[in-house]
């Protein structure tokens, strides 16, 4: 064994140029597979990480303009949604929907200690708000039941505010004032882009006035699995609220709705779709490396003709030729391939350091693990097998009598 | 008797079949040094190629050092070449990227014997044919006299039943053809058994018989000129 890698290294050394004309189209098919595939392995963790902020099972639904005539009504008409659509909604669906929460907001209201003040409003929430809006805590705690039960004057601020507020001190137990009402700051979340204050529901809608209007419902389902279902939960919003609301259920203008159920699926599939796409791109790279890496053992194996012949006549029994040829032909490919491997893992690395610095959420840990690098070792030993394999089958039929005469 | 043919036809299927070697018989004893003289184009290449196991003939029977030499696999044939046959070609045919030491050694590989104890033998041909200070060098670095030496040193390694040499002279000049031919006539004093095919006479009148091929027969009864 040793005796025969000694061979191939020394014919490899023979060969240096060819060697690495060859090395590199494998090593460019490998280092464009590694960062490629490490790349979208980016994506999707930048993806990943984006949603699980985020209530993936809600749909938000909104008030919008009825465009449609309906029962004598004429077109652009404005549906207000009422606070007893929540009721509803969860009694007539209630196959799909495990709850609805009202939202009341104020995107101006003005938070003021004695010697500094923060804008961004603030949002009504029962204690399920904090994860439907894919906010975390970082300090103190959210609203809690008896918050809302007792309309209770708390507040929950956002990192960037508390930091407006109080400095490095910690905001909690803390007074703010908000609409000449003092509130208690009893912790601090952080989001990405929702800077608006957290407080109870009962006490934002006593602050809207305490009418019964509602801006904007966050509907939680379960029991669904695919975008059908999601789609058909969508239209029956439309049927149970356009009766309420006497709007035709086929005018879709009439509710705004986000459905982040099948946005979530559709893009998880974006996803999964992307990762092989990936491989297939990867694959055809290569492919042309290993095309290289063929080629090239074709024209080794004809300058060789002669060394071939010499061999043969002095004993070299068939098999040992062949053997030569498809090992050089899988040492060429997986010694180059793990030079592209290394590059495409250094360059992968890199983008991991910029995105890490420039704060991209889009990518995160552009990596391959240790499995991804298998698999690609493995395609690697079988396509250096596979590139050798004819270049070799035809050294076979070179008889030595006639590669002895090839001068 | 160590080469044995008996009515060997040999001919090339092409539009017009050539029919190279016409019922040849040949008989060579263990220790004789024989020379194969014709022109070119005559069968004499085409008799070295199936007395050396590289090519198949049509119909006849050769026996070498006993075994019958007909319808082999290509494993049998590399086996019976390695252990029974050493090439010594007008070319050399050496290997250009490897050493003296490696190029001698080569017959050895293919058997399976470890690296160690091969250079140690091919050492010992290489001192032999006096070439033990240029064990390190390549084909290139060396001359042709002692190129041919080193495929000499190659061809006994595996202590062949016989020499077979293929125009060895044809690319040397006067003065180192006389050398080599010495280097036969040593080995075949000490018993080597040697074919030299060429169309060189004065290498031929340093053998101790010359078979005439012409036109695929051989046309002269084997005789002793000596």
């Amino acid at each position: 064994m040793i005796d025969l890698v000694n061979e191939i290294l020394a014919t490899l050394r023979h060969n240096k140029l060819r060697t690495a004309l060859t090395g590199f189209a494998v090593s460019w098919g490998i280092f464009l597979l590694i960062v490629l595939l490490s790349l979208s392995r980016g994506l999707v963790n930048g993806m990943d990480s984006m949603f699980s902020k985020r209530d993936t099972e809600s749909i938000t639904v909104e008030g919008g303009w009825a465009h449609k005539p309906y029962k004598g009504l004429t077109d652009d008409r404005r549906i207000q949604l009422k606070e007893r659509d929540v009721n509803l909604l969860t009694n007539r669906n209630a196959n799909v929907v495990a709850n609805v929460v009202p939202d009341i907001s104020s995107d101006t209201a003005t938070i003021s200690t004695g010697k500094d003040y923060a804008t961004g409003g603030f949002k009504g929430v029962y204690p399920s708000g904090l994860k439907s809006d894919g906010a975390t805590m970082l300090e103190g705690r959210f609203i809690n039941d008896n918050d809302v039960r007792l309309t209770r004057r708390v507040m929950v601020l956002h990192k960037d505010n508390a930091k407006n507020l109080f400095g490095d001190k910690s905001p909690v137990g803390k007074l703010v004032k908000m609409n000449d009402l003092s509130f208690t700051v009893i912790g601090v979340f952080s989001h990405e882009w929702n800077t608006k204050s957290y407080i109870p529901y009962s006490t934002a809608r006593n602050l809207t006035g305490g009418g019964d209007d509602i801006k904007k419902l966050t509907v939680s389902v379960h029991g669904m699995s695919t975008t059908e279902e999601g789609t058909q939960a969508e239209k029956d919003f439309y049927t149970t609220l356009g009766k309420e609301h006497q709007f035709d259920p086929s005018d879709e203008s009439a509710l705004w709705i986000w459905n982040r159920f099948n946005q979530h699926l559709t893009q998880s599939s974006a996803m999964g779709a992307l990762g092989v796409a990936v491989w297939v791109i990867g694959l055809l790279t290569m492919l042309s490396g290993i095309v290289g890496v063929s080629n090239i053992m074709f024209v080794s194996v004809r300058e060789r003709t002669h060394e071939i012949g010499v061999r043969r006549a002095i004993g070299a029994r068939p098999l040992s030729i062949l053997k030569q040829i498809i090992l050089e032909s899988v040492a060429i490919t997986t010694l180059f391939g793990y030079i592209g491997i290394v590059m495409g893992v250094a360059l992968s690395q890199l983008i991991d350091f910029i995105a890490t610095k420039a704060n991209a959420e889009f990518i995160q840990n552009p990596t391959v693990d240790l499995g991804v690098a298998l698999q690609v070792t493995l395609v690697l030993v079988i396509a250096g097998a596979l590139a050798g394999l004819f270049p070799a089958l035809k050294s076979l039929k070179i008889k030595p009598v006639e590669a002895l005469r090839d001068e | 008797m160590i080469i044995d043919l008996k009515d060997i036809n040999k001919s090339y299927p092409g539009v017009v079949p050539l029919h190279v070697l016409k019922d040849v018989n040949l008989q060579i004893e263990k220790g004789e040094l024989v020379s194969i003289m014709g022109a070119s184009g005559s069968g004499k290449s085409t008799l070295l190629n199936i007395l050396g196991i590289l090519d198949n003939y049509d119909s006849g029977e050769y026996h070498l050092d006993g075994v019958l030499i007909k319808n082999l696999t290509e494993n049998k044939a590399a086996d019976l070449r390695n252990y029974m046959i050493g090439f010594v070609f007008q070319s050399f045919n050496l290997i250009g990227y490897k050493n003296a030491l490696e190029n001698v050694a080569l017959p050895l590989f293919y058997r399976g014997i470890s690296r160690k104890k091969r250079n140690a033998l091919a050492m010992e041909q290489l001192e032999r044919m006096g070439l033990a200070d240029r064990a390190n060098h390549l084909p290139s670095e060396m001359s042709g006299g002692q190129k041919q030496r080193v495929a000499i040193a190659r061809a006994l390694i595996t202590n062949p039943s016989i020499l077979l040499a293929d125009e060895p002279t044809g690319a040397l000049d006067s003065k180192t053809s006389k050398e080599v031919m010495q280097v036969f006539r040593d080995l075949n004093a000490e018993g080597r058994t040697i074919v030299i095919v060429t169309h060189d006479p004065g290498v031929g009148e340093q053998t101790n018989r010359i078979i005439r091929i012409s036109d695929g027969r051989i046309v002269t009864p084997p005789t002793d000129i000596r």
